[in-house]
Parts: C-alpha cells; sequence; structure tokens
C-alpha cells in the first residue's frame, strides 16, 4: 500500500514538473558547461581557450570554437571577467564578449581598438589598455567601454606601453612595461573625472595585485642585459590612497622575474624555475625558494587555494603543458595539456 | 692549418686547370650566352629540371605558382601573393637558395628568398636543381636550388613581346620585352607591372581578403658585347619595387604593409679560349624593406643589406676527359636595420671543382669549397657526382655532399636575442637517381638522405627573451618520381608532365614531422595543341600537413590535403612570321576548391584572367 502511495506521489510529482518549469523541486539549472572550472588562454597561433573543472575531472581544450564554431585570431591576450561575461582580448583589436558559463558568443567591441592589451571593469564601465600603433610611442591610451553598448565612448592618453590594468573603488592602475620599447611607470586614473596621476617604480612593471592590507603589489622585471642599461627587478607595494610608494624590494642583478601571483598573504613569484613566496608581512625578498617547477618555458601562473598553476609553453610550437603543484608539498599534483603558448590562468 | 691547405689546393687547381665534358657542345664561342656555366657542366649527377620559356609564359599567376604547380617544392604561401617560402626535400626556407645568373640572392637578414617578389618576366629559364649545391651556390642550398637564367643571343635578330592579361580581383599584368642581337652585340630589356585588389572571397564564409592588394614593378635589362673574338663582357641588371599589404586570417584582421626594394646588378667578363675559359663577375646588390603595422601610419620598422661581390671562374681542360675549375669569390655584406643596428659581414671563399668524363657513359664530378668568413668558422664543404650511363635508355645519376646555411643577420645581430656563438647549419646528403629516357618519355626517380645538424632555431631563453642557437637536428628522406611524355601526330601535339614526392622530414629530438611538410605532392600537366589552337590542364594535390609540432590531426593542429586543378585555352588569332597574336584565358582553381596553404588564411576562389600576347 506504501509503495502504491509512492508511486502516485511520484508520478503526480512528474506530471507537475512536466508542466511547471519553476517547479521547486528540480535542481537550479546550471549556468553552462563552464560553470565551475579553470580557463586557460593561450595565446597561440592558434589561440585558444581550455577549461579545466575545478575537480579535475573534465577537461576540454579549443572551448570558444567547439562552442561558436569560429577561431579567435592571433594573439590573445587576456581575459576579462565580469558579472556573467568573459572579455576576451586578442591584440589585433578586438575583444570578444562571451558568457563565461556557456561560452557562447554575445558580441565584439572592434572599433576604437587598436592593439589591446588587458581589460579591467569598475560597474558598466571598462578599462583597456592599448598600444596603438607599437612603434609609434606616443599614441598609447587607455579605452574606456560602455559595456551596455559595447562601444568604446573616449580614450584616456597614457605614457608608452600600457600593460595590466586594475581597478580599486575609484581608480585604475595601469602598469607601463613599455611595449615595444621599456618604460617605468604605473599610471593612476581617476575614474571620476579621468584625471591621470604616475607613481614612478623600476623598470618593466607588470603583474599587479591587491594585498589584505590594500596595498598595491608590482612586479617590475627590470631592464635586461642585453638592452645595454641592466635595471633591477623589484616588487614594489603602494599606499593606494595617496599613491605614495610604502615598501619596494628589489632583486639583485641578473634576476629577472616575470611572472607573480598573490594570494592569500603572500606573493609569489618565478624566477629561473624555482618559486619564491613574499609574504605581507616579510621585510626583505626570500633568500630560499619554496620549491623548483620543472618547465621548459614558464610561461604564465596563477594561484589559488594553496595551489599553484603554471603554463609550461615548451618550444612554443606545440601544445602547452598546465601544471598544477601543490604549494605546500612543492610536488606536482595534476597537469594537462592546454593551447599553443598558454599565458594566463583564469578561475571562474 | 686546414683551411690553409684547402685554399692552396685550389688555388693551384685555378693555376693548373681545367676542361670540359662531352655532354655540352663546347662551340668555340657560344652563340647563346648562358651565365651560369656550372649548371650545365657541373651538375651530371644531380637532377636538374629546367622550365623553359614557354612554361613561364603559360603561368599568368606568380612565381610561387609555376614553382608548385611545376616541381617538386612545397610552399608555404600566407594568402595568395603574401609572403612565400619554399620547403625543398624537407628542409627550412632558407634551406633553398635562389640564384640569380649565378649568383647567390638569399636574404641576408632571414636567409630566405620570398619567392612572391620574383618577377620571372624576361627570365629565360628557370632551373630547378635538386639537392645540395652549396660548393657552387653557398649558403643554403642544401634542399636545392632555384636558378633564375638570362641569355644573351648573338645572333641577328629583333624580337618584341607584349603581354596584357587581365583577371578576376582587378589583377593587371603588363609587360614588354625587347630582344635584340647581332654578331657581336645583343640586348634585351624587360619591363613588368602588376597590381591586383586581391580581394578574393573566402569559400564557405561571408568574408573576403581584406588588405591584400599588391603591386609590384619590375625591370630586367641584359647587355652583353664582344669587345674581342674571345671576350665578351656582359651586365645584367634586375629590379623589383613592390608594395603589399599583409592580409589579415580568418579570424584576424590586418592593416599591414610591406614595401620590397630589390635590385641586382651585374658585370661579367668572359673570355672564352681553346682550353680554358675565365670568367670574372662584380656584382652589387640590394635588398630593402619597411614594414608597416598599420598602413596609414608613417611608423616602419626597416631592413637593408648593400652586397658587393666579385667572383673569378676559371675552367681549364686538361684534355678530353678531364677539366678543373676554380672560383674564387669575395662577398662584402653591409646592413642596417630597426632592430639589429649597422652590421657587416664578408665571406672570402674557393672552391675547386674537377670533371672527369673517363668515356661517354661515366661522368664523375668532385667539388671542395671553404669559406673564410668575419663572423664564425665555416665547415670544408664538397660533393661528389657521377652519371653512369648503364643503357642508351638507362642512366643513373648519384651524388652525395655536404652543405651548409650560415647564420643571418637577424640570428647574430637582433637586438634583443642576437647570437655571435652561432655556427653554420651544417648538412649532409646523398641522392640517388635514376633516368629512364626514350625520346618520347622521360622517367625520373630519385631517392635521397638529407641530415641536418646545428639547425639554428629561436627559442626563449632564461631571461625571457628569444634568441637563436645551434640546437636541433632533422633528417630528411624521400622520394622524387617525374614524369614526362611528348606525343606528336600531324600537327597534334601532346605533353604530360607529372612530379610526385614522398617526404618524410622529423625532429630528431622528438621524432616528430616538421610543421608544414606534406608526405605527399603531387602535381600534372597536360597540355595539346592543335595548329593555331593550344591548351592546357593543371592541377595539384598536396597532403595534409602538421601546423603545430604535436603532430595532432584537427583543426588547430593540421591542414587537410587539398586538389586544385586550372585550365588554360590560347588560340593564335594572327600567325605570320613577324607578327603573331595570341589569345588566352585561364581558369585559376577550376573546381573553386576550398583551401588553406597555411593555417586561417584561405586561398583565392576560382578566378579567371585573359591573356593578349603580342609578338613581332
Amino acid at each position: 500500500m506504501k509503495k502504491i502511495i509512492y508511486s502516485i506521489v511520484t508520478l503526480s510529482l512528474l506530471v507537475f514538473s512536466c508542466s511547471n518549469d519553476d517547479d521547486a523541486f528540480t535542481q537550479p539549472e546550471p549556468l553552462g558547461a563552464y560553470e565551475n572550472g579553470i580557463f586557460v588562454s593561450a595565446e597561440g597561433g592558434p589561440s585558444s581557450i581550455s577549461y579545466i573543472s575545478n575537480d579535475f575531472s573534465v577537461t576540454e581544450n579549443q572551448v570558444y570554437f567547439n562552442v561558436n564554431n569560429e577561431n579567435l585570431g592571433v594573439y590573445l591576450q587576456s581575459v576579462g571577467f565580469n558579472n556573467d561575461k568573459a572579455y576576451i582580448v586578442v591584440d589585433a583589436g578586438t575583444i570578444t564578449v562571451v558568457n563565461r558559463y556557456t561560452f557562447e558568443k554575445l558580441g565584439t567591441i572592434d572599433t576604437g581598438l587598436t592593439l589591446p592589451r588587458y581589460i579591467a571593469f569598475d560597474g558598466n564601465t571598462a578599462y583597456v589598455s592599448d598600444w596603438a600603433d607599437p612603434n609609434d610611442a606616443t599614441d598609447d591610451y587607455i579605452a574606456v567601454v560602455d559595456l551596455n553598448s559595447n562601444t568604446v565612448t573616449s580614450t584616456i592618453a597614457v605614457a608608452e606601453g600600457p600593460e595590466q590594468v586594475l581597478v580599486n573603488l575609484d581608480k585604475v592602475f595601469v602598469s607601463h612595461k613599455g611595449g615595444y620599447n621599456t618604460n617605468n611607470i604605473v599610471t593612476v586614473i581617476n575614474t571620476v573625472d579621468s584625471t591621470t596621476d604616475t607613481i614612478t617604480v623600476q623598470s618593466k612593471p607588470d603583474e599587479m595585485a591587491i594585498n589584505n592590507q590594500g596595498h598595491l603589489v608590482v612586479l617590475s622585471g627590470g631592464n635586461e642585459p642585453w638592452t645595454g642599461n641592466e635595471t633591477p627587478a623589484a616588487i614594489t607595494k603602494i599606499n593606494v590612497t595617496d599613491n605614495a610608494i610604502v615598501s619596494s624590494f628589489v632583486f639583485g642583478i641578473g634576476q629577472h622575474p616575470g611572472l607573480m601571483s598573490y594570494s592569500d598573504g603572500n606573493t609569489y613569484y618565478i624566477l629561473d624555475n624555482a618559486v619564491y613566496g613574499l609574504s605581507d608581512t616579510d621585510t626583505s625578498l626570500p633568500t630560499a625558494s619554496l620549491f623548483d617547477i620543472t618547465a621548459t618555458s614558464a610561461y604564465g601562473m596563477a594561484v589559488k587555494n594553496n595551489l599553484l598553476y603554471v603554463t609550461d609553453a615548451g618550444n612554443f610550437s606545440g601544445n602547452s603543458t598546465l601544471k598544477v603543484y601543490d604549494l605546500s608539498s612543492g610536488s606536482e599534483t595534476n597537469s594537462f595539456d592546454v593551447g599553443v603558448i598558454a599565458s594566463k590562468v583564469y578561475f571562474n | 692549418m686546414k683551411k690553409t691547405i684547402v685554399l692552396l689546393i685550389a688555388v693551384c687547381c685555378s693555376v693548373v686547370s681545367f676542361a670540359q665534358t662531352q655532354l655540352d657542345s663546347v662551340q668555340y664561342l657560344d652563340v647563346i650566352e648562358l651565365s651560369d656555366i656550372k649548371l650545365k657542366q657541373n651538375a651530371a649527377g644531380f637532377k636538374v629540371t629546367v622550365l623553359k620559356d614557354s612554361v613561364l609564359s603559360k603561368n599568368t599567376s606568380n612565381f610561387t605558382d609555376l614553382l608548385r604547380f611545376n616541381s617538386n617544392i612545397y610552399f608555404k604561401e600566407n594568402g595568395y601573393g603574401m609572403v612565400s617560402s619554399p620547403s625543398f626535400r624537407g628542409t627550412n626556407a632558407s634551406q633553398t637558395a635562389v640564384i640569380w645568373n649565378g649568383i647567390n640572392i638569399n636574404s641576408q637578414l632571414n636567409g630566405q628568398t620570398d619567392f612572391n617578389t620574383i618577377n620571372t618576366n624576361n627570365i629565360n629559364q628557370v632551373v630547378i636543381r635538386n639537392g645540395g649545391g652549396s660548393v657552387q651556390y653557398g649558403s643554403g642550398a642544401i634542399g636545392g636550388s632555384v636558378h633564375l637564367d638570362n641569355r644573351l643571343s648573338f645572333t641577328k635578330h629583333l624580337k618584341n613581346e607584349v603581354k596584357l592579361n587581365y583577371g578576376s580581383f582587378e589583377s593587371k599584368n603588363i609587360s614588354l620585352v625587347t630582344d635584340y642581337g647581332q654578331d657581336k652585340f645583343a640586348f634585351n630589356l624587360g619591363v613588368n607591372f602588376i597590381d591586383s585588389d586581391n580581394d578574393y572571397k573566402y569559400l564557405d564564409s561571408d568574408k573576403i581578403n581584406e588588405n591584400g592588394a599588391f603591386n609590384n614593378l619590375s625591370l630586367n635589362v641584359n647587355l652583353g658585347y664582344f669587345i674581342s673574338e674571345k671576350d665578351v663582357i656582359k651586365l645584367y641588371h634586375q629590379s623589383f619595387i613592390g608594395e603589399r599589404e599583409f592580409s589579415g586570417t580568418t579570424a584576424t584582421p590586418s592593416k599591414s604593409k610591406y614595401e620590397d626594394e630589390n635590385s641586382r646588378s651585374m658585370l661579367e667578363w668572359v673570355s672564352t679560349h681553346q682550353n680554358y675559359k675565365s670568367n670574372f663577375k662584380v656584382a652589387y646588390l640590394k635588398e630593402y624593406f619597411e614594414f608597416y603595422q598599420n598602413k596609414n601610419s608613417e611608423f616602419y620598422t626597416f631592413g637593408q643589406v648593400n652586397t658587393f661581390l666579385a667572383k673569378h671562374n676559371f675552367n681549364y681542360k686538361l684534355s678530353k676527359q678531364l677539366s678543373v675549375t676554380s672560383i674564387l669569390d669575395y662577398n662584402l655584406f653591409k646592413g642596417e636595420g630597426s632592430s639589429f643596428g649597422n652590421p657587416e659581414r664578408s665571406i672570402f671563399s674557393a672552391t675547386g671543382l674537377l670533371q672527369y668524363n673517363p668515356s661517354t657513359n661515366l661522368n664523375l664530378g668532385f667539388n671542395v669549397r671553404q669559406d673564410v668568413t668575419s663572423d664564425f668558422t665555416s665547415p670544408l664543404l664538397f660533393s661528389m657526382d657521377a652519371l653512369i650511363g648503364i643503357t642508351k635508355f638507362y642512366k643513373v645519376k648519384i651524388n652525395g655532399s655536404k652543405n651548409y646555411r650560415i647564420p643571418t643577420f637577424n640570428d647574430l645581430f637582433w637586438q634583443p636575442g642576437g647570437n655571435f656563438d652561432l655556427v653554420p647549419e651544417s648538412s649532409y646528403q646523398f641522392d640517388l637517381g635514376h633516368v629512364l629516357d626514350f625520346n618520347w618519355l622521360q622517367l625520373q626517380l630519385n631517392t635521397y638522405y638529407i641530415k641536418s645538424q646545428d639547425l639554428i632555431q629561436w627559442k626563449p631563453n632564461i631571461s625571457g627573451f628569444w634568441s637563436p642557437q645551434n640546437i636541433a637536428e632533422a633528417h630528411s628522406y624521400g622520394a622524387e618520381v617525374g614524369l614526362t611524355i611528348n606525343k606528336k601526330y600531324d600537327n597534334h601535339q601532346l605533353t604530360f608532365s607529372s612530379n610526385y614526392s614522398y617526404t618524410v622530414s622529423e625532429n630528431l629530438e622528438t621524432n616528430k614531422q616538421l610543421i608544414y611538410v606534406p608526405f605527399h605532392k603531387a602535381n600534372a600537366t597536360l597540355a595539346y595543341s592543335f595548329k593555331r589552337f593550344s591548351a592546357h590542364y593543371q592541377q595539384l594535390f598536396n597532403g595534409d600537413v602538421f601546423t603545430t609540432s604535436d603532430n595532432l590531426k584537427g583543426p588547430f593542429y593540421s591542414l587537410q590535403s587539398y586538389n586544385v586543378a586550372n585550365l588554360g585555352v590560347n588560340y593564335k588569332v594572327l600567325q605570320h612570321s613577324n607578327h603573331e597574336l595570341e589569345l588566352g584565358l585561364k581558369v585559376n582553381n577550376l573546381f573553386n576548391k576550398l583551401y588553406q596553404n597555411v593555417a586561417f588564411r584561405p586561398m583565392p576562389n576560382r578566378n579567371f584572367n585573359i591573356q593578349l600576347h603580342y609578338k613581332f
């Protein structure tokens, strides 16, 4: 009897659920196939984006192509994420807008951009660094994009070679690696009135993060010896309120780190295949590394939940490898085949 | 010390020296003066294919098309008319030498020749020589060499030609040639202008080939004058001024533009005697380019190399069977460019060639060369070849050689990355050929093995920038089949020619096939003529290629094989002894096939070209 009641209930539920999509009994629909996972973007060519689920059980290469049956073009510089959208920045002058969970193409931003590099968001506005003509040191700008219409509404002229952009409160910080040249400033744009200020740091500032104290952390790679004007690399901490330098950790001559990631009180960087951790409370650069990685060409890094993700671009002519290391033990836990010249790791 | 000895030997050779093969009818005064006599005399054991005037004039498109439809060479062309680099016998783009009237014209900047900056208008013959030729032709002649030759004809004549072409995508081609000669004096002049919007449609898409327009102007002037019965002075000149937009890919638009300005001038003095022949050349070559990332901007990068060279070639006939040749060659290169300052390089080389033909069925060649270069040490190069006549119809050709490719200005001086510690790439090879030759049918089969080491490869170094190193090793082996059939019945003439190549070319570290080297490539041309009418059909099959080094298949890793066909018909409207007017129609990509030669760069859809060819 009990059984019969159960089956009647079940049947009725089924009928009910069939008739009403908003049924409270059904699971919330997943936002898309790529909701919980990691994206690895690869410069190419051909450029591509790979997906790896958070539990590492599902991997898929060429996600954008698989969903949209078209290519992104070369070279895929970076990806920005805002609300439910992802913005794929290709330095040939296009930003492709996709749903970050399904990866379906929603549109493109292709007028007003020349050689875009990175994108950052402030509400319905995005700031895109753009080298313009890379041979011209005086035409570089930050494009201001209206995200409702996906159009460039204005530009803010900046110095040579704007690279990464980071929005914090009412400021946009722009690291000037220097493009085809070399530069040594961070531009600060006031988002209210678009006025700019600059902070001088060591040469070739690139990666940036906000640490737990609210300071801006900037990695400057320094000029390499071949420039004939070698300058040291440094990690610089900047007070975001008054733009003053709080502290500067200068590297020795010959040391030019290019990759940095901040996570939970520690600034991690890679120098000659060794991983170092600089804690927020440290007063000098670590003398010993945490552990070594094995990579032919470490080309991108990110840290999350005590895991280090490094892309190894290998010989630059075939697929790259994403390697995952446990930060505590230093051991490699996983590795995945990703696109050609994989350069960035993002957590979706 | 070794070097000194080699030099001494070479110099001795030049003093003792020379002779002549039974092969070529050495006349006291050749009525037709070819600048590159070595190609005839010292290549008996090599596969040598000549593309004559008639084949050249049938080709209404570019030099790349001419070769991909008529030779074993595979081309990687960045969209029609854009940068085009060869892979000969599985070797890379800087391992095919291009020789203009005996002189190596590969760029000193990147070691290559962009085949779409070569204009064959007023080139009388194109010769393809398969296999290593560094001893005679210098750096880069590893997979083979492509020779552009001008002829001067010292017989009484005056010939003029006007060719007008018009085709799809607003393609225009105007060419004028005048050829004049008498006993002592010969002269020819060629002017050619090409202009095309090149905005073909990408099949299966709504896109067109944007930013792909090009135009170029080329001028050729050649003069020859006998100052005495035995001495002739010749002057060769070629200029090329080209402007090309560089098209983007299916996914990436482009705004860039490239300008080339190349000129080559050579003065030659040939002295021909009973037992010896001396040939002295001086030449001045200039290569210059400007690259605009954005064609609307005034900013550009540039590179320039001026080359001055002097070359003395001395042949001495010791006996009917034995001849020796010495070549002394001095090159001075001066470069200048946005990314590498003002480098200079000088190369002196001494070469000794020995040709021994003990019988009509046996030709043997033995050749050595040593370079002395200002920047690095070059290896001793050698080659040996033999032509063995087994029967009247069957011949065997064998050759083995050591060849090299010197580091380019980019490799040495590029900022950043240029590496002064580089040495030349070197390569050993062996080639066995069979020739079956009946009057109406010729069949050639060649098998070869090439092993190259110290290959220069740009890699990112620990400091994060790219730098070249002598690290890679590669080998390639394969087979080439060539078939030519000529048949004539009354007024009907039928010609069939076909080439097939099987190529394995592997990186010896990974044992993977190199990118952009097809395992299979084949082409065939069927030509028919009847009185004033003629027609030809061409077909090219290009096998799959890998586009990344992983040797994976799929849209991100490989390109599919393709078949392309062309059809041409011609009719001589006028045919008099001194007036001839021919009309031609050519359909390229007859079956309107979508194909890509380089990933994401579709090639043209079906297109048409009409030609008006007037000779008087």
